[in-house]
């Protein structure tokens, strides 16, 4: 465990993740999709997302969820995400801003555990994605 | 007093929020909230009992459903035994007007929610089936609504002449309280929730939240 | 093609259909994490003491059927509708995971595009020491109006 790890007693119902901004550049997405094996080209290529219908390169569903355990892991270094369940309900287009916010909704003491909110903004101030993790502190 | 007439609980399939965690972020965010309406998909909640945490909490905590017709998603407050024995509240092809009509007799009230959205609005099906008949009031102002979806529905409301209400449409904790709806008086129950929404002394209000 | 969801339900769901395995490797864990974004050493160095598959790895488990045998939907057509990691226990380097799969339910609904089915598809994962390190539910979804 590094040494600033968020403890659960430093952590209050209500408390926010800074908003930060999500790298889905098209050259993340393809070290993503290299490594995930997702090199479809509507996750690659915006001419050929286009061509299948989409505003652009989609951002794929599980890079955008693991984009929310990085922020989580960010906030609460050493931290276990122990459940995080994410809801894809509209494309997110790799290459535009992509705004990531995290509030800690439920608390367990025994457990030291906090639930969290996660919503990615895009441009217009649509949530494409959301979700809800529980993360186990120190 | 505010009600945010429209949010889903862990009993809806696509619900991640717990009751007591709404009313713990109410309080928390001091929003000007004096309660709100579950209204679970597809579904008549007839268990659950909040009225401790409406003590707890002093907030108003109703429970409703969310039904779907060939019109789209339809808000039914004052869901009582006789409306669940009317129709198959899983069923998502209901007739909008069963619903409408079965609402009315059973002293309930129908409300069709997101109503300019593609599909699952109300507005959507015109073109296709005509202007729906018996329906008074619509959810213009909707927390989940994207684009242009909630402006329309407010034009198209005025058009059509339908009263309109806000809902945040929560599926999280802190999506509740992006819109409500404002009455002019107070309302204690759901009885009386619906008596109010067959009157004219409300309107639907959006919150920035941010 | 009309589809009886109920009848659907009663043949398909709690039935397992396929069983996978895996063979973690580590640059992939580290690329993969750097994708997402990830800062932290445990999940980006393979020379780090704990290091291990971010969060939401199993994820990106596939088996090699995505549905059973004779289910009435084409996944080509379907939407990903959200994924549901629950995380029992550290993946790591050399572990080879097994997933097996089963339709945890079904259920129909209207969306944006219109009548759907549901499907939830989940795979629970074990490793080499026969430890459930994680769950995965993914939602999908098919159009009735397609199939």
């Amino acid at each position: 465990m590094s040494e600033e790890a968020r403890r659960f007693e430093d952590v209050d119902f209500g408390d926010e993740i800074p908003e930060s901004f999500a790298d889905v550049r098209l050259a993340t997405v393809h070290v993503f999709t290299e490594a995930s094996g997702m090199t479809f080209s509507r996750f690659n290529d915006h001419q050929a997302a286009r061509k299948q219908g989409m505003p652009g390169a989609v951002v794929p569903g599980i890079m955008s969820q693991g984009i929310f355990a990085a922020k989580i892991h960010e906030w609460a270094p050493g931290c276990e995400v122990e459940k995080l369940d994410t809801v894809f309900r509209a494309p997110l287009i790799a290459d535009t801003e992509v705004r990531v916010r995290g509030v800690v909704t439920d608390m367990d003491d025994g457990a030291r555990t906090v639930e969290m909110d996660l919503t990615m903004l895009n441009e217009a101030g649509e949530t494409p994605v959301i979700g809800t993790a529980l993360v186990r502190l120190a | 007093m505010k009600l945010d007439l429209h949010n889903h609980s862990i009993k809806s399939d696509d619900g991640r929020a717990k009751v007591d965690n709404y009313c713990k972020w109410i309080a928390k965010r001091g929003l000007d909230l004096d309660g709100f309406v579950l209204s679970e998909h597809r579904q008549w909640d007839g268990e659950s009992d909040y009225r401790a945490l409406e003590d707890e909490y002093g907030l108003l905590i109703l429970k409703a459903s969310e039904v779907e017709t060939e019109y789209g998603h339809v808000l039914v407050f004052g869901v009582n035994d006789d409306l669940v024995n009317a129709f198959d509240f899983a069923d998502v092809r209901i007739p909008l007007r069963t619903v409408l009509a079965e609402a009315k007799r059973c002293g309930a009230f129908a409300v069709p929610c997101h109503p300019s959205r593609a599909i699952v609005g109300m507005f959507s099906h015109f073109d296709e089936f005509g202007p729906a008949e018996g329906v008074e009031v619509v959810e213009t102002l909707n927390g989940g609504g994207r684009g242009t979806e909630n402006d329309d529905a407010v034009h198209l409301a005025a058009q059509y002449g339908y009263r309109g209400v806000g809902g945040s449409d929560a599926h999280i904790v802190s999506h509740i309280g992006r819109c409500v709806t404002e009455f002019d008086d107070d309302i204690a129950s759901i009885e009386q929730l619906v008596t109010a929404l067959q009157g004219d002394r409300y309107r639907a209000l959006s919150v920035d939240l941010d | 093609m009309q589809i009886d969801i109920e009848a659907v339900k009663k043949e398909h769901v709690g039935f397992a259909f396929d069983e996978t395995t895996f063979d973690i490797k580590a640059e992939t864990l580290a690329n993969y994490a750097r994708g997402c974004g990830e800062t932290e050493a445990r999940f980006l160095d393979p020379g780090h003491p704990d290091f291990r598959a971010v969060p939401n790895y199993a994820s990106n488990f596939h088996g090699r059927r995505n549905l059973p045998e004779n289910f009435p939907a084409d996944i080509l057509r379907s939407f990903d509708a959200g994924k549901c990691v629950e995380n029992l226990a550290p993946i790591r380097p050399g572990d080879t995971i097994t997933g097996r799969s089963h339709i945890h339910d079904i259920y129909e609904k209207t969306g944006r595009s219109g009548p759907m089915m549901f499907v939830v598809h989940r795979m629970e994962f074990t490793n080499q020491d026969d430890a459930k390190v994680a769950v995965v539910d993914w939602r999908l979804v098919m159009r009735l109006g397609e199939m």
